[in-house]
């Protein structure tokens, strides 16, 4: 009896270390993360516009790569960035909110540039939302 | 009859400001968060990406936001609220329609703190429930924000959360709403 205790012990370390890692696991690395789509910001708003539900069925909660002209940039109070890609329409574009850790990189860009961004596709409100975007730069 | 033209001239630029200071408002950068105060955890949530519209005219406010942009300090949990309680490949949004009920109590072109009572319809997990709550109308140099704090009861929008997790999860949700809002260009 005595010789299996320490299997059982180790059993249950591992399983509390286990269930702790999953309790804590980290967001995934968008950084690192390979881009399920690439495409120009007007396709994805273009898309988007024709048909959300195609669209969402295709692009929710996948990492998407886009490439766009930058429409506006703004900083909330709050810290928060986002750039606006142009997507051919009046007012509405791809609204990129950029992930917090990659906020300075806004001091390189001006309105009128291109960028590759990369984020996490959330859907689409009057503009089509990524957040946690980083910035791709070669 | 220089100084009528002048005094005529004077009014018609003031008559134009103030009309100016009518008409739509909008923002694509609102701030939506939610607290869960339960004996197992506190869970915390924000939304940096919620639109919203104000008609300054009419009263009439409109909000939506996407579920999926609501930002966890745990993956984890990001991934159960999602995936088992707001559903959100089925629901992506959340969406309020309503109006001021005393809209006139607001004047829009003035500098000051306005509370006001909205009440109208709000769609959460594909359920619409018509509510209505306070908040506040800010008008500081033209800009005009706004802020409110209210509860949610999650049964209310057929929200299950399994006996497991009871203690983990409040029953009713803090949302607290804080816009600034851009004159819409014609």
């Amino acid at each position: 009896m005595k010789k299996y205790i320490k299997y059982i012990l180790l059993l249950a370390v591992i399983g509390i270390s286990s269930a702790y890692y999953m309790y804590n696991k980290p967001h995934k690395n968008i950084q690192k993360a390979k881009a399920d789509f690439t495409l120009n910001a007007t396709d994805l708003f273009t898309e988007y516009e024709a048909d959300e539900e195609t669209a969402n069925a295709k692009y929710l909660d996948k990492v998407v790569e886009v490439e766009g002209k930058i429409q506006s940039i703004k900083t909330e109070d709050n810290g928060q960035t986002s750039i606006v890609l142009d997507s051919g329409s009046m007012m509405f574009g791809v609204n990129c909110q950029l992930d917090t850790t990659k906020v300075e990189t806004v001091n390189r860009y001006k309105e009128g540039d291109n960028i590759k961004l990369k984020g996490v596709c959330t859907g689409m409100l009057m503009d089509v939302v990524l957040v946690r975007c980083v910035p791709i730069e070669s | 009859m220089r100084n009528i033209l002048l005094i005529l001239a004077l009014f018609a630029f003031f008559a134009t400001e103030n009309t100016f200071a009518q008409g739509k408002y909008f923002t694509r950068d609102g701030h939506v968060s939610f607290f869960s105060a339960a004996p197992m955890e506190n869970i915390e949530a924000e939304n940096h990406k919620a639109t919203s519209v104000i008609d300054t005219e009419t009263g009439r406010m409109e909000f939506a936001i996407l579920i999926k942009a609501f930002e966890f300090e745990k993956a984890l949990m990001q991934e159960h609220f999602n995936e088992n309680y707001m559903e959100s490949n089925q629901y992506p949004k959340a969406t309020f329609k309503g109006d001021i009920q005393n809209a006139s109590d607001v004047d829009w072109t003035t500098d000051g703190t306005y509370d006001v009572t909205v009440s109208g319809d709000m769609t959460i997990h594909g359920v619409t429930k018509n509510i209505t709550t306070e908040g506040t109308i800010i008008v500081e140099n033209g800009a005009i924000s706004a802020k409110s704090k209210f509860k949610v009861a999650v049964a209310d929008y057929d929200i299950e959360i399994p006996t497991v997790v009871v203690d983990n999860i409040a029953k009713e949700i803090e949302v607290t709403v804080d816009m600034k809002y851009q004159r819409l260009e014609k």
